[in-house]
């Protein structure tokens, strides 16, 4: 995808507020202050998306949304399966190394983020452009990256696209990707907010 | 020790193999179906990572013919007889075609997953190739090994261990 200086600028902006967002609502749960720093954003190509998480057999944490409205499309929160432990350890404010494993409770913990982060990038995008979205409830998967992206994927694939990703990391610690992947229609609807936002 | 040569098949590859250290992977299958041919006398082996049911979806623009299940079926079972192997003895094994996202409330139409496998099993009937294991469904992902040297065909999963086809 190529962007005009211009709009790139506007993306920046939805993006950092949406992860200053985030960061809000993180922190307003936890009993520590959580931020979101240093986001870098990329467009990659959807069959190039697995390597970000270390390939397709790598296994990763995945949070998965829906994105429904005015734009459609998906949104997967990836992290590495010891920095996704890392912040259960963190949002649930026990000590670094306490979660093992994904129980129930560091998945609805997670299920949080997903929704916390999704809420905020809705919003700061509904904010800015006045495209009015909205993100389904999260699910939140262990498994290979492959597997766990190419389920989005395919439904994209069709139309041959790419998505944007904000890597971004938690109190500068725990590195996370954030895919935002709309649809052909809902990306050139996107872009010409972004263009409207100048 | 064996000297093994991984051949990795990507999305919508499809790759044949007849030197008996090589071993086809497709990994990280989710709603996609890998299909492993095999001729247990000549010892070749064909693979394809199918990516969606129908040829049909490729709305004209140029895609590779391992990304549908229909073409991807047919190329690999051409690639595999063109290597040499026996039409006859083939046998086929599938797996994946999972439903990742199950929990999402996602239209079941978009199930690809079981679209994939239901596409799968249609295009080797219709090429008289004979199903003999398959490990497909489920809410999970799979990696799949063929073996050239013995035709073992391995699929390994997150969690969930390890089976032979």
């Amino acid at each position: 995808m190529e962007l005009q200086p211009s709009q790139w600028g506007s993306l920046e902006r939805i993006v950092t507020q949406a992860l200053a967002g985030s960061s809000r609502s993180l922190s307003q749960m936890t009993t520590g202050e959580i931020q979101l720093l240093a986001p870098q954003l990329s467009f990659v190509r959807l069959e190039n998306l697995p390597a970000l998480a270390g390939g397709p057999a790598a296994v990763v944490v995945g949070v998965y949304l829906a994105i429904t409205g005015e734009l459609q499309g998906h949104v997967v929160l990836l992290f590495r399966p010891e920095n996704a432990r890392g912040l259960v350890d963190l949002l649930l404010g026990q000590p670094p190394g306490t979660c093992r494993e994904l129980d129930e409770i560091a998945r609805s913990a997670l299920a949080e983020v997903g929704n916390v982060c999704g809420s905020a990038f809705m919003n700061a995008l509904a904010d800015r452009t006045g495209l009015k979205v909205k993100p389904s409830p999260p699910v939140v998967m262990e498994d290979m990256a492959g597997a766990i992206l190419d389920a989005v994927v395919v439904q994209l694939s069709i139309t041959d696209e790419e998505a944007l990703v904000i890597s971004t990391s938690f109190n500068g610690a725990l590195p996370g990707h954030f895919l935002l992947m709309p649809d052909n229609r809902s990306m050139a609807r996107l872009v010409a907010a972004l263009e409207a936002m100048r | 020790m064996t000297i093994v040569e991984t051949e990795v098949v990507g999305l919508g590859e499809v790759r044949v193999a007849s030197r008996p250290e090589q071993v086809l992977v497709c990994y990280g299958l989710g709603s996609c179906v890998g299909v492993a041919l095999y001729d247990p006398v000549a010892r070749i082996g064909a693979m394809v990572h199918v990516v969606l049911p129908d040829s049909s979806m490729a709305r004209g623009r140029d895609a590779p013919p391992g990304k549908y299940a229909d073409t991807g079926v047919e190329a690999a079972l051409e690639a595999i007889v063109k290597a040499g192997a026996s039409r006859s003895r083939l046998i086929a094994r599938a797996a994946g075609g999972a439903r990742m996202l199950s929990l999402a409330g996602v239209n079941p139409k978009l199930d690809i997953g079981a679209r994939n496998a239901e596409a799968v099993r249609k295009a080797l009937a219709r090429h008289g190739l004979h199903l003999v294991a398959e490990d497909m469904g489920g809410t999970y992902g799979r990696t799949l090994h063929l073996y050239i040297a013995t035709g073992r065909l391995l699929v390994t999963t997150v969690g969930r261990g390890e089976r032979e086809l």
